[in-house]
């Protein structure tokens, strides 16, 4: 049986920690349904209300610290004293609402400023909370760090793995991974592409992080000599692949033609090393067959010793890599010195994109700010009006304090209606967020509004509260009432309370200046960005990456399919050009390998320079419309067999031999088996990873020949196609292909290359809208502060500017002396302004592309268009100054 | 844990102990005769009352001690509250608490001996 309002004490009930609800929440409606059909409604809901709201958060922060310490809220409990001081409490909030009430649009301004400003904090909060504050999904993630090396290694080599594990003390223990591509055959539909982490054997116990269903390896599981192969999936591949089937353990799937059994699945939230990583399985790492100690392909996670620390561990990697240099000088050359980098595996994981995020939160602080400005400009202006009000309170005994709870009161009132307000601004806002954030933001889908984005929000709105009311407060009780009643309150007093609110003006331009420069920066990163010349013409083209069954196709066999492949969809309809490739440029990987020029054999690795292999099919570089500088490109002729041919990048022709044209020169990859290809051709350099600024030299092989000059023939290709119509049209006719050739064949990855260039800046992108997004927000708060002020100020002044126009000044002048003071305000907040920016845009100096912390090109413009707003936002006021009308001003009193 | 160590209750804690002494009682009977008791001074609301309730339970001064439908409806059951033998010790051991208190209260003439105003 229900009785009325039982919705909104269930609502009310959800505020309470879930432990809480589950064992008491049933009760506490059966209490209110009692309650009320004894007491009614009315009586009910004025007690329970406050009593459910205070209790909820005391109960919550009983929970936070785990004591039950908290002050009962127990009605008619208190005593005398505090009795009188809760009806002067309910007093003051009753007055408030009623002058709040009074004013509706002053109040509805004032409301929406502070609901955009808490909102869009809230909404960001959100976001930086879920994606970088919230405790990683590890068990002491404090003590577990991740390690590689410096560039030009960059990663591990197995010995070093091995000697690194015996040889840190400091680390409890350390574990290797690598991520190969895998073709996953089992579940629900076509056999996919993707990533298994390879780990060796105390990778589950460093991590500490459970399966969420069955087990994960046990140590002779690892073993050189064991047959067992067992797998553990990935929360998303289990539910993507395999229906989230809670029956799945103990049955088998296929990683690239193996079978192997699933013995447990992890949790959502565990996604490391990769959110690519769809599975893990165990590298079983044997020492007596370790590769060289050249071949770096591992990274490495350990966990810190309990009674070690992380520069004891760095101290004692870099002892290690020290001796290293010296034992194995055929490996390392003392220009390459070998560096060994440990940090913390938070820095590891959210680095990238902590300077993003922080800037962000930043500017919407900034925000904030402007709106508790501007709110507390427009409070100063009605405390003005109110100023015999208040006179008359003090003269009728009213204490200073007394009268200064009141307007206290009152703000805290208006930031708590704003921060209601706000809450909604931030749902809606946080959704547009999550839906906007690029895929690569870690955690953006585990966003949520958790106990400490509430406690966020009322810090927020009580600082703000204190912040926007205090000054007009202070102000008000400063005033001298004897003063303030004698001329009405009309025209003394507002000197001194002008200067503030100018300074409040100043201020604004001053945030606004700030944030304006910072977002004008990144849009300028992201044109020269956009400007940068990639190497290749990335519209029009449509790409899709196929992965052979391994073991099924030998060097012939796959050079036929590729052959083919590309044959047919070059022969589709709209397609001008088609070719393979073995890693996309942008999306690609930048690891150099080890080769010999020349004819000339060298002994040691380090001695030897290095280039980046890519292999690719015919017409690759007309596909791609990347230039060739000299020479020719690939042709069917170059197959095996025939003479073995490279083409070079323009950048590796600089390095390896300046001033000469390579034609005609020889390279090898580093080995005796490899062998020397005669260069044909040198194209343009083409961006292999993201935007970056250095490419390394690259080396082209033909795919025909690529099982001997490359060392191997790539199983996995990228198929390119361009078309003078809408690449994405291609894509079911391009799968088709590749199912009509070899049904068992993983298709993955099928983008337009313009998506692929896209995707790798989304998170600038991301950022970028958004600051330009707070910047406008900024600009029109200054340009609604501006005018308010000087607006206010000439209704003030009606009379002085009534006298001035009766003793004959033109309305020009009169207009004029509006300006000026505006500009006063204006040019002093941006010179702040510009200043401030200076120092605060160094912190996203990292974001920067090709543009300076201090660009005056960004700061100039910046200047310009806050000088029109504020120009503008004081031209309507200065026009309504030179129409007065002396008659009226000067009989109005 | 001693009795003594949960002492001294909050005012609260103690008025729903001395409650419950006469014998179980649900949420809303609870309150009910601390109004009783108070002659209306003092009136619980559930935020208040379930979360005393939660602590003293944490600390096993109180328990469940089982559940009955409620008086007007069929479906509905609702959860009675009893003190523990430890809980009977602990508002004991505050009470002789308050009985020294008193004591001293007396001494210092702050009110009036029971023995005085029998008199």
């Amino acid at each position: 049986m229900s009785v009325p309002g039982e919705r909104l004490v269930r609502a009310l009930l959800a505020l309470y920690p879930r432990e809480f609800r589950a064992r008491y929440a049933a009760d506490m409606l059966d209490f209110y349904r009692e309650r009320v059909r004894n007491d009614g409604m009315l009586r009910t809901w004025f007690a329970a209300v406050p009593d459910l709201v205070a209790n909820a958060l005391a109960e919550r922060f009983a929970w936070l610290h785990h004591e039950a310490e908290c002050a009962p809220v127990v009605a008619r409990m208190h005593t005398r004293y505090r009795e009188e001081h809760m009806s002067i409490l309910v007093q003051d909030v009753r007055y408030a609402l009623r002058s709040m009430r009074r004013r509706p649009s002053f109040t509805a301004v004032v409301l929406l400023t502070l609901a955009l400003g808490i909102g869009a904090n809230s909404a960001i909060f959100t976001v930086v909370n879920a994606t970088i504050l919230r405790p990683l999904p590890f068990a002491d993630a404090a003590r577990i760090v991740d390690f590689t090396h410096e560039d030009p290694y960059s990663s591990v080599s197995e010995p070093e793995f091995w000697d690194y594990e015996r040889g840190v003390a400091g680390l409890e223990k350390l574990a290797a991974y690598s991520t190969p591509s895998i073709v996953l055959d089992g579940g629900d539909g076509d056999p996919l592409r993707t990533y298994t982490a390879r780990v060796s054997r105390d990778f589950f116990d460093i991590v500490g992080v459970k399966p969420m269903l069955g087990r994960t390896f046990t140590p002779d599981e690892f073993s050189p000599s064991t047959h067992a192969r067992v797998t553990v999936l990935g929360h998303r591949l289990w539910v993507q692949q395999f229906g989230a089937d809670p029956r799945i353990i103990g049955k088998t799937v296929q990683i690239t033609g193996t079978p192997f059994t699933v013995i447990g699945v992890m949790p959502a939230a565990f996604t490391f090393p990769d959110v690519e990583a769809s599975l893990w399985t165990p590298w079983r790492m044997n020492p007596d067959s370790l590769w060289t100690r050249n071949n770096h392909y591992l990274r490495l996670v350990g966990r810190i010793a309990p009674s070690s620390s992380l520069a004891q561990v760095r101290a004692q990697v870099r002892t290690l890599d020290t001796r290293w240099m010296h034992d194995f000088p055929e490996t390392y050359s003392p220009d390459k010195p070998l560096t060994g980098t440990v940090q913390p595996i938070a820095d590891y994981l959210l680095g990238p994109t902590r300077p993003f995020l922080l800037a962000l939160l930043g500017a919407v602080g900034l925000i904030l700010l402007i709106a508790s400005v501007n709110v507390a400009n427009l409070l100063l202006v009605r405390g003005e009006a109110r100023r015999k009000e208040v006179a008359i309170r003090a003269a009728l005994g009213a204490s200073r304090s007394r009268i200064m709870r009141q307007l206290m009161t009152e703000s805290m009132l208006f930031a708590a209606f704003g921060a209601l307000l706000g809450v909604a601004v931030a749902w809606v806002g946080t959704g547009v967020l999550v839906d906007l954030a690029p895929g690569d933001l870690p955690r953006i889908d585990q966003v949520s509004v958790d106990l400490r984005v509430v406690l966020f929000t009322i810090a927020i709105t009580m600082l703000t509260g204190v912040a926007f009311g205090l000054l007009p407060a202070l102000r008000m009780r400063r005033g001298d009432s004897a003063d303030a009643l004698r001329d009405g309150g009309k025209t003394s007093g507002h000197i001194a309370s002008g200067a503030a609110r100018r300074t409040l003006v100043v201020a604004e331009i001053t945030l606004a200046v700030m944030i304006l420069a910072g977002a004008g920066l990144l849009v300028r990163s992201l044109i020269q960005l956009r400007a940068m010349d990639l190497g290749f013409d990335p519209d029009g083209v449509m790409t899709l990456q196929v992965t052979l069954p391994r073991g099924k196709y030998n060097d012939t066999t796959a050079a036929l399919f590729i052959d083919q492949l590309v044959s047919r969809t070059r022969s589709l309809p709209g397609v001008t050009s088609a070719s393979a490739v073995d890693n996309l440029p942008i999306s690609g990987s930048d690891n150099g390998w080890s080769i010999m020029i020349d004819g000339v054999v060298v002994k040691t690795i380090a001695e030897a320079p290095s280039a980046r292999p890519e292999v690719v099919t015919p017409e690759y570089f007309r596909t791609m419309q990347t230039r060739m500088v000299r020479g020719r490109g690939f042709t069917p002729l170059d197959r095996a067999g025939a003479p073995f041919v490279a083409v070079v990048s323009e950048g590796l022709a600089r390095t390896l031999w300046p001033g000469v044209d390579p034609i005609g020169h020889t390279l090898k990859m580093f080995g005796a088996q490899s062998p020397w290809t005669t260069i044909v051709g040198v194209v343009r350099d083409v961006k292999l990873r993201g935007l970056q600024k250095d490419i390394p030299g690259t080396m082209y092989f033909p795919y025909a020949q690529s099982g001997q000059s490359a060392y191997v023939t790539p199983t996995s290709m990228t198929l390119v196609a361009r078309t003078n119509g809408d690449p994405t049209a291609l894509a079911p006719q391009m799968r088709r292909i590749v199912r009509s050739l070899d049904g068992s064949a993983a298709i993955s990855r099928v983008t337009p290359m313009r998506a692929v260039v896209g995707d790798s800046i989304a998170s600038r992108r991301f950022t970028t809208l958004l600051l330009a997004g707070f910047a406008a927000l900024a600009l029109a708060l200054a340009g609604i502060g501006i005018y308010g002020v000087v607006s206010y100020g000439v209704s003030q002044r009606t009379y002085e500017i009534g006298v001035r126009v009766a003793m004959g000044a033109s309305a020009a002048s009169i207009a004029r002396l509006v300006m000026r003071e505006a500009a006063g305000m204006t040019v002093i907040g941006l010179a702040l302004g510009v200043a401030g920016a200076l120092v605060a845009d160094r912190l996203i100096r990292s974001m920067l592309v090709d543009v300076s912390a201090g660009d005056p090109l960004t700061l100039v413009s910046v200047v310009l268009l806050l000088a029109v707003v504020a120009a503008t936002a004081c031209a309507l006021p200065a026009r309504r100054a030179a129409a007065v009308n002396p008659t009226a001003a000067l009989r109005n009193d | 844990m001693t009795p003594e160590s949960q002492t001294p209750l909050k005012p609260v804690e103690l008025l729903i102990l001395s409650m419950l002494s006469a014998g179980e009682r649900h949420g809303y009977g609870i309150r009910q005769d601390i109004i009783d008791h108070t002659n209306g001074a003092i009136a619980l609301e559930a935020g208040n009352l379930y979360r005393t309730i939660r602590r003293l339970e944490a600390d096993a001064i109180v328990e469940e001690s089982g559940r009955r439908a409620a008086a007007d409806s069929d479906d509905e059951r609702r959860r009675y509250y009893r003190l523990t033998p430890f809980g009977k010790r602990v508002l004991a051991a505050e009470l002789e608490r308050l009985r020294a208190l008193v004591r001293l209260g007396e001494q210092r003439r702050i009110i009036a001996p029971l023995a005085a105003r029998r008199a």
